[in-house]
């Protein structure tokens, strides 16, 4: 018996790699109705059992697996695994989330999240069966690439409907942003939490399960469900997810100029119909996925079945492979963008710190500060197709220039003293697009509490919410005009407390958040996602109180990366972004205002309860938080 | 009528007319007949294949049902003379002969109950082809879905002239 009438498996599985031992633990229901589940379960747990300043690749860094309570239900679009560890890219909080069936069938397996720590003596997988927990020797899947390394594991197990998470050789020889795999398809890509795995030497997590997810209130629960079903009718967002994938942002970034190509010195693309999310649709695509319970289906399997690159049959792409592997080391080639995406995942590796890395390292080339000897005596310019798929054939062993590539952008700049090229935040590279004309990108992008990035806030709702939502809701009119600044602050800081509810409760973000219409915003993350907790866990929740587990949890990464040496200084976009305008396209001449990021950067603090000089959260605020 | 069953209706031309894998099928088959999360009672299951192959695979409802003729209890019935078999779990002994006849891997033994699964067409709702987002589950019977395969051949005789 478990804690809970329904949605929480009950269990927390604790498994130390040093010496062998496994530890089952009740999940308790005061911690669920404060920290709910996801990124509630691993921020927690990594504020609390992590030393300051330890290096990430020590035994004593955790290695965290995180389920959501709606997870295993058919909630649709509750699909959503966290993984998480102190970043080994970034000395920071890291985490990364994947979608597919992975976390799902944990829960069927009979546990919430496993939590590991220690470093095995020898490569080791961990087996999991309806609440039976084995290490097993891994020392024959070493070296395998994800397909190989699953195809392996079902011959051993003797059964191909297991679900497989996994690292590749980026993960094994500490690439710092080797990925997570899951099922092959679903990749936790960012801030390196597959090194740490592999720094465990722990090279699967196979899991297979036949037990119940509970629903407390199924009556309750279908109508909820099917609320939201309703809410997709008519949305505009999901239609084209469904048709294009993320690809269909190719066009806006083109439209808006807003591409950071060529390490962020161009704007636009030149012939980018090539890699638009129309002409995959049309070359690649074999047809649109869903991840558990999707009723989007925003996920692209793709093939490339002519040319030298065939065969290749893969899932996606996103829009950011796009736009790390092609826009950024501008080749503009969907087959080799398509073919390098496929080879990250076979690798483990987070394809958008790959491409940054390269990009990078084309950079420094075409200024001379790396030497052909110094690059494989490789033509390492932009463009290069050839050059792109031999480094991701390097980078996961550190073989050559490789080496160097596998450290990230922001070590490169380090050792190369070049760290002006180095576009991250806090170590991680800015994905997504470039933010020199968007100044509340910038901020969403450089306050993200894993590094820059573009998921852990919603800077978009300036451009559709009406000027008498934005005053009832942020308290002044101005949230609703694209070029102002007044309330812009409070804007991303309600809107990270808002999507971090989907991160807390395993949803899917672009099934779930992504709306034109800010009554939808509402409607879904906070009133629709609040009920469906209810009806399937009994426990009582309301919106607001999920968007207060949302901002606790927010604030509990700033007071982990506070200890880790962030402060104000780490909250800023990189200097090229103020230094150089842009320098062509619609936002030509556009570069980042130091007054108005001040400016912005100062409310953002305010409307956190965080003081502006150091950043650190107020005790007032961590009292109404209850985290002190 | 004809026997009905859940038939699978793609459309190999078009990207988003064919089964997308998110295994919604089975998430609420599972719910509805258990109230719970948990696929693999769910009495359709998703088969994967690799390379983007995923098909859906639930019971044909035989016209001679090995099933039915091999339950040594009489688990296993059927009402009606069109109408699917449906288990009687009273009865059922779980001795999961009719999961080694069913030619297709449509009967299962519940893993928690321990008696014999199969679809039931949900008494003539199934929500499985409600839930679809594909929308290529549908309430069928062999007629339909011969008519449906005659409809795809043709156009396939109408492409190849197109392309002399």
């Amino acid at each position: 018996m478990t804690n809970f009438a329904g949605g929480y498996a009950g269990r927390i599985l604790y498994v130390d790699l040093t010496d062998g031992s496994i530890e089952k633990r009740p999940f308790d229901r005061d911690f669920a109705l404060r920290y709910v589940g996801g990124r509630g379960i691993s921020s927690r747990i990594l504020y609390d059992e992590l030393e300051p300043g330890m290096d990430s690749f020590s035994p004593d860094n955790r290695l965290i697996l995180a389920t959501g309570p709606l997870n295993g239900t058919p909630t649709p679009s509750a699909s959503r695994l966290v993984v998480a560890s102190k970043s080994p890219l970034t000395g920071g909080l890291g985490d990364a989330s994947a979608g597919g069936y992975w976390a799902p069938e944990l829960k069927y397996a009979g546990f919430d999240a496993i939590v590991v720590r220690g470093r095995s003596p020898e490569p080791v997988y961990l087996w999991i069966e309806d609440g039976e927990v084995r290490i097993r020797p891994g020392k024959h899947l070493w070296g395998q690439r994800i397909h190989d390394t699953s195809q392996l594991l079902k011959e051993e197990i003797g059964d191909d409907d297991i679900h497989v998470c996994a690292i590749g050789p980026g993960g094994e020889n500490l690439v710092r942003y080797a990925c997570v795999v899951t099922d092959e398809e679903g990749v936790a890509g960012r801030c390196g939490i597959g090194a740490v795995m592999g720094s465990k030497r722990l090279k699967a997590v196979v899991v297979r399960g036949t037990l119940d997810v509970g629903i407390a209130d199924p009556a309750r629960f279908k109508q909820a469900v099917d609320a939201y079903r309703e809410t997709l009718v008519g949305e505009v967002w999901t239609d084209v997810l469904r048709k294009l994938g993320t690809p269909n942002l190719v066009a806006h970034r083109q439209k808006l100029g807003i591409w950071g190509a060529k390490n962020f010195q161009k704007a636009t693309i030149e012939g980018w119909e090539k890699i638009s999310g129309e002409t995959f649709r049309e070359r690649f695509l074999i047809k649109a996925m869903g991840c558990m319970g999707c009723m989007v289906r925003c996920r692209r399997y793709s093939a490339i079945q002519e040319g030298p690159l065939s065969p290749t049959f893969t899932k996606g792409p996103e829009y950011d492979t796009i736009n790390a592997l092609g826009a950024k080391t501008y080749v503009i080639d969907p087959a080799i963008i398509l073919r390098a995406h496929h080879l990250c995942d076979e690798y483990g590796i987070d394809e958008q710190t790959a491409g940054s890395s390269i990009a990078m390292a084309m950079e420094l080339y075409e200024r001379g500060l790396l030497k052909k000897e110094e690059t494989d005596g490789i033509d390492l310019t932009f463009g290069n197709g050839e050059a792109l798929l031999h480094f991701i054939e390097k980078i996961p062993f550190r073989k050559g220039l490789g080496d160097l590539l596998a450290e990230g952008t922001k070590i490169m700049g380090e050792r190369l003293g070049a760290g002006y090229y180095a576009i991250h935040v806090k170590g991680l590279e800015v994905d997504a697009s470039d933010p020199r004309s968007l100044v509340t990108r910038a901020l969403t992008y450089s306050v993200a509490t894993r590094g820059s990035c573009h998921l852990r806030g919603f800077p978009y709702i300036d451009e559709f919410i009406k000027p008498e939502e934005a005053e009832a809701h942020f308290g002044t009119a101005s949230v609703s005009r694209l070029d102002a600044i007044e309330g812009k602050g409070r804007m991303v800081a309600w809107s990270e407390n808002w999507i971090t509810i989907a991160n807390l409760l395993g949803l899917c973000i672009f099934a779930w958040y992504r709306s034109r219409s800010f009554p939808m915003l509402i409607r879904r993350g906070q009133e629709l996602a609040s009920e469906t907790f209810s009806a399937a866990t009994g426990l009582p929740m309301t919106g607001e109180k999920l968007l207060r587990c949302g901002e606790r949890v927010y604030n509990l990464e700033k007071l982990f990366n506070l200890r880790e040496g962030f402060g104000r200084a780490s909250d800023y976009p990189p200097l090229r972004f103020f230094e150089e305008p842009l320098s062509d396209g619609p936002g030509k001449g556009a570069k980042l205002s130091r007054d108005d990021y001040d400016r912005l950067l100062d409310e953002y603090y305010e409307a956190r309860g965080w003081d502006k000089e150091t950043g650190v959260p107020t005790p007032d605020k961590l009292k109404s938080l209850d985290l002190l | 009528m004809a026997k009905q069953r859940i038939g699978y209706f793609e459309d190999s031309q078009d990207p988003e007319a064919m089964c997308s894998r998110c295994r919604m099928c089975e998430l609420i088959c599972a719910f509805h007949h258990h109230q719970v999360g948990n696929p693999r009672r769910g009495r359709i299951r998703v088969i994967v294949l690799g390379r983007g192959e995923d098909i859906p695979v639930t019971c044909l409802n035989c016209e001679d049902p090995p099933c039915l003729k091999i339950c040594p209890t009489g688990a296993l019935h059927r009402l009606q003379p069109e109408g699917m078999v449906t288990v009687n779990p009273d009865s059922c002994i779980g001795c999961a002969m009719c999961v080694n006849v069913c030619p297709v891997g449509a009967v299962t033994i519940d893993p928690v109950e321990g008696t014999a699964s199969k679809c039931d067409l949900c008494q003539g709702d199934p929500q499985c082809v409600l839930y679809c987002p594909a929308k290529v589950l549908r309430l069928t019977d062999t007629e339909h879905q011969a008519h449906f395969r005659r409809k795809g051949y043709a156009r396939s005789l109408i492409a190849a002239t197109q392309d002399r």
